[in-house]
C-alpha cells in the first residue's frame, strides 16, 4: 500500500459499512488510480459488492470516507451525483437487465435518455456494444431467454453504452467458460488501453485477476487483507494471503483440470514462498 | 410488571414511528412521482404503453363486471320500486347508482385487482433485481422514468374505464328491467335523462380521478419499497408488497369514496 499514486480518481479512507447493527466493512482504505485496472478479490460474502455499492453512491456513506477527485461523495447533492453517474458505468452482480425489454432496448436506454441521437445511430452503437461483448446475434432476445453468463455480458454492454470514464464491474466472468472469460479479460484490457478507462473489477477468478490487474485488493471478512501490485501480492509472505491464494486452488478440487492448471500457474508460484 | 409496561410502550412507539416514517416516505414518493411527470426523459410512448396495460387490457373485466352489476341493479331496483308501484323510475335508479357510486368504485377495485397487483409486482421485481439501482447508476431518475408515466396513464385510463362501466351497466339494467321484466323502455330512458344531472356525472368523474391517483400511488409505492424496510430483497418481499398494495388500495378507495361523497353532497 506504499504507492500514493498522483492520479488517484477515487480515494477510500477508513470506510466502515453496516447492515443494521452488523458491520460488514471495517476500516477500508485504498486509492483507485485513474486509467488503471483495480481488482477487488475476496471470498464470497466478504463485502465486495457492498464496497462497490458505496463507491457508486447507492449505499449511503458517512462523510469523510469516500472522495471522488478529492470531493466527498457523502456531500454530493442531487446534481453532483447525477454528474458523477453520467461518468460511470456499472455492471451489477446479477446483470440487473430490465426484463420487460429486449437486450437491444436495454442497451439503448441510456442512449435514448441522455442523447438526442437518431434511432439509426443508436441502433449502430448498440450493435457495436453487442459485438464487443460477443452477443452480436442476441439483440432481439429478452433477458429471460439468455443464460446467466450472457446476461452478464449484456449488462456489460449496457454499462459501456455511454462510453463511461469509470467502469465498475461485479464478477463479469462468473458463470462463463474459460474462453469467453478470457475474451472478457481482453475486452477489459482493451478498454483501459484504447479509452484510458478506469476500471474497478470484482472477481473470483485468480488467473483473470492476475492477468488484468494493475492493482489488487484482497478483502477478508470486511477488511483489506492485502493491497498492491499483483506481483507483490503473489509474492506476499503474509500467511493469510498465501492461505487465501492457495485456498482458492483447493476449492477447485472438483474440477480436476482447473485444479491442475492452478497448481502449474498461480498455485505453485505462491508455494515458492512458504 | 414495569418491564412489561416498558415493552408495550416501546413497541407502541416503534409501531407509531414506523407508520409515521412510512407515511412521510409515501408522501415524498408521491411528490417525486408528480414532479417526474415534468422532467426528462420524454415519456409519451411509455404512457401509451401503460394506458394500454391499465386501460385496454382491463376492458373485458370491466365490461363483464359492469354488465352483471347493471343487471343485478335492474333486478333489485325493480323488486324495490314495484313495491311502491314506481317501476318507471328504474332507469333513474340504475343510472344514478352507477354514475355516482358503483361505476367509479367498482372500476377502481377491478383495476386495482387486475393492473395494480401486476404493476406492484413488476416494480417490486425491479427493486429486488437491482434494476432500480441500475437506473440510478445511469443517472436516470426512476421516479421520472418508471413512476411518472404510470401516474399519467392511470389518470387517463381510469375515467374512461369508469365511463365505459357506466354505459355497460346501464345497458345491463335495461336488459333486465325492460327486456326481461317488462318495464316501459321509454320510461327507463326518459327517467334516466330527467334525473341524471351534471353534478352526478361530475361527482363520478372526480371520484374516478381520485381513485386512479390513490391506486397507482399505493401500488407503485409498495413495489418501489418492496423489502427495503426489512433490508432483504427476496421474492417473498414482492409477494408481500403485492398483497399489501391490493388490500391498502382497496381500503383507501372505499374510505375515500365515503369522504368524497360527503364532501360533494
Ligand atoms: N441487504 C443486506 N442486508 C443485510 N446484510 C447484507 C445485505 N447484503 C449483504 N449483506 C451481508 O453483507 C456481507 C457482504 O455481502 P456482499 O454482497 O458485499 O458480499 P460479496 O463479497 O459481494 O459476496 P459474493 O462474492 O458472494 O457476491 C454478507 O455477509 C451479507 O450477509
Ligand atoms: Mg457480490
Amino acid at each position: 500500500m506504499a504507492e500514493t499514486e498522483a492520479g488517484a480518481i477515487i480515494q477510500v479512507k477508513s470506510l466502515n459499512s453496516f447492515y443494521g447493527q452488523r458491520r460488514v466493512l471495517q476500516d477500508i482504505s485504498f486509492e483507485v488510480p485513474a486509467g488503471k485496472v483495480t481488482v477487488i478479490m475476496g471470498v464470497s460474502g466478504c463485502g465486495k459488492s457492498t464496497l462497490l455499492r458505496h463507491l457508486i453512491g447507492l449505499k449511503p456513506t458517512d462523510p469523510g470516507q469516500i472522495f471522488v477527485e478529492g470531493r466527498d461523495l457523502a456531500g454530493f447533492d442531487a446534481r453532483q451525483m447525477e454528474a458523477f453517474r453520467k461518468r460511470i458505468g456499472v455492471l451489477f452482480q446479477a446483470g440487473a437487465l430490465f426484463n420487460s425489454m429486449s437486450v437491444r432496448d436495454n442497451i439503448a436506454v441510456p442512449l435514448r435518455v441522455h442523447t438526442r441521437l437518431a434511432e439509426p445511430t443508436i441502433s449502430i452503437m448498440v450493435r457495436i456494444k453487442l459485438h464487443q461483448v460477443g452477443l452480436t446475434r442476441f439483440g432481439d432476445y429478452m433477458p429471460s431467454q439468455l443464460s446467466g453468463g450472457m446476461r452478464k455480458r449484456a449488462g456489460l454492454a449496457r454499462a459501456l453504452a455511454m462510453d463511461p470514464e469509470m467502469l465498475f464491474v461485479d464478477e463479469p466472468s462468473s458463470g462463463l467458460d474459460p474462453i469467453t472469460a478470457a475474451g472478457l479479460d481482453d475486452l477489459i484490457l482493451e478498454l483501459r488501453e484504447a479509452m484510458g478507462m478506469t476500471l474497478i473489477v470484482v472477481t473470483h477468478e485468480l488467473e483473470s485477476a492476475f492477468r488484468i490487474a494493475d492493482q489488487l485488493i484482497v478483502l477478508d471478512q470486511g477488511r483489506v487483507l492485502a493491497a498492491g501490485m499483483p506481483e507483490s501480492i503473489r509474492e506476499s509472505r503474509d500467511e493469510r494471503v498465501v492461505q487465501f491464494l492457495t485456498r482458492r486452488a483447493d476449492e477447485r478440487t472438483r474440477d480436476q483440470e482447473g485444479y491442475l492448471s492452478d497448481l502449474l500457474t498461480g498455485g505453485r508460484k505462491v508455494g515458492v514462498h512458504p | 410488571m414495569e418491564g412489561l409496561l416498558l415493552d408495550v410502550l416501546s413497541g407502541l412507539g416503534r409501531w407509531t414511528l414506523g407508520h409515521v416514517r412510512g407515511t412521510g416516505r409515501a408522501g415524498i414518493f408521491l411528490m417525486h412521482g408528480v414532479r417526474g411527470v415534468f422532467r426528462k426523459p420524454k415519456k409519451f410512448r411509455a404512457i401509451l404503453g401503460h394506458v394500454h396495460f391499465i386501460g385496454t387490457k382491463s376492458f373485458f373485466v370491466i365490461g363483464f363486471t359492469a354488465a352483471f352489476t347493471g343487471m343485478v341493479l335492474g333486478l333489485q331496483g325493480y323488486y324495490t320500486l314495484s313495491k311502491f308501484g314506481s317501476e318507471g323510475l328504474l332507469g333513474a335508479a340504475v343510472a344514478l347508482s352507477l354514475i355516482r357510486e358503483l361505476g367509479p368504485v367498482l372500476s377502481a377495485l377491478m383495476v386495482t385487482g387486475r393492473a395494480g397487483s401486476a404493476i406492484c409486482a413488476e416494480i417490486g421485481i425491479m427493486r429486488i433485481e437491482e434494476q432500480i439501482d441500475a437506473l440510478e447508476c445511469m443517472a436516470i431518475d426512476p421516479h421520472a422514468y418508471l413512476i411518472a408515466p404510470r401516474f399519467v396513464a392511470s389518470l387517463v385510463a381510469m375515467p374512461l374505464l369508469t365511463a365505459f362501466f357506466d354505459v355497460v351497466g346501464i345497458a345491463g339494467g335495461y336488459l333486465v328491467g325492460v327486456s326481461l321484466l317488462g318495464v316501459n323502455p321509454g320510461a327507463y330512458l326518459d327517467g334516466m335523462q330527467k334525473s341524471v344531472e351534471w353534478l352526478d356525472v361530475y361527482m363520478g368523474l372526480v371520484k374516478s380521478f381520485i381513485f386512479a391517483m390513490l391506486f397507482i400511488w399505493i401500488c407503485t409505492y409498495k413495489g418501489y419499497f418492496a423489502g427495503v424496510d426489512r433490508g432483504s430483497f427476496g421474492p417473498e418481499d414482492v409477494g408481500r408488497a403485492t398483497t399489501d398494495a391490493v388490500v391498502v388500495s382497496s381500503v383507501a378507495i372505499l374510505v375515500s369514496d365515503y369522504v368524497v361523497t360527503s364532501l360533494l353532497l
